[in-house]
């Protein structure tokens, strides 16, 4: 069977992960050991940021979709609402489950119900599952496309919320450490890597939208053949 | 539990979950993909990817 571009770019996003880890845990140098309760699970940051810069991507392209179908109703739209939804819930999962796991080693707890940034970030990714559940659940038709695109639409909101969060309402979670205050900065191997990790968590996203479209794409064929069966 | 054993397990429990993640919507895409040509080949129909309900929609619109 022949090798799709999105498969292959999935495959190369992957790759790419797997790099990030080895660099991550091997190659990057650690921190000042007096910063942190748990220095080692400071590495962790490798993942976390890309993941939650791949979710940011995902809400994106779920934007622009639910817009495109909502005010378009462009068939287009409608795959890239899908897919960002499945990428987001994805990525969402992803940063907020290593996001955890720094908080246990860090903090000695998981989550903190007052930090604003995480509960729009997690807000943000039950949205997804939401959205991934509910397509699921509901037959497909112009009134359930509606709903969810204006549920992708208002959802977006959350996401230029959680991008200032940390910069306007500081509590727990660590500020910006790019693109922040003066004091925001890292070490030239830390922010290699860094990259490194931004770019397959992109790659892998953009696999995944290019893969997710064609699901789509076969499961109105399918229906498309269904109807033919059905003799309508 | 030691720092690095704990991050480890976390890191690994990620990685296969993107792995299994990654894995099944690609065997979902291949599956589909059989499944359609077979039966669009047995029931002599052409290949369409249109989507049917935003034609609906566009015909009750006219």
């Amino acid at each position: 069977m022949r090798v799709k571009v999105g498969e292959l770019i999935l495959a190369l996003g992957f790759l790419g992960l797997m790099l990030t880890l080895y660099l991550a845990f091997l190659w990057a140098p650690s921190v000042n050991i007096n910063a942190f309760e748990s220095p080692e699970a400071q590495r962790i940051f490798y993942w976390h940021v890309p993941a939650a810069w791949a979710a940011f991507i995902a809400f994106a392209v779920l934007f622009v979709g639910s817009a495109l179908w909502f005010f378009k109703r462009s068939p287009l739209g409608w795959k890239l609402h899908i897919a960002g939804s499945e990428a987001g819930l994805a990525c969402g999962l992803m940063a907020v489950w290593s996001g955890c796991v720094w908080g246990a080693a860090e903090w000695g707890t998981p989550w903190d119900w007052e930090d604003w940034r995480l509960n729009s970030f997690g807000l943000l990714t039950l949205l997804a599952l939401f959205l991934v559940l509910g397509r699921q659940s509901q037959p497909d038709g112009v009134e359930s496309r509606d709903t969810f695109s204006t549920f992708g639409l208002y959802g977006f909101v959350l996401v230029p919320l959680t991008y200032v969060a940390t910069r306007i309402w500081v509590i727990r979670h660590p500020g910006p450490v790019i693109g922040g205050d003066e004091d925001s900065s890292i070490s030239g191997d830390m922010a290699l890597v860094l990259l490194i990790g931004a770019l397959s968590f992109t790659t892998l996203i953009i696999g995944h939208i290019l893969t997710s479209i064609e699901i789509t794409k076969f499961e109105q064929r399918m229906d498309r053949l269904q109807k033919k069966l059905d003799g309508e | 539990m030691e720092d690095k054993t704990y991050l480890s397990i976390a890191y690994l429990g990620m990685i296969f979950a993107l792995a299994i993640w990654t894995w099944t919507i690609v065997s979902r895409s291949r599956n589909m993909e059989q499944r359609i040509l077979a039966m669009e080949e047995s029931l002599d129909i052409k290949p369409s990817n249109a989507d049917s309900i935003a034609e609906i929609n566009a015909t009750n619109e006219e």
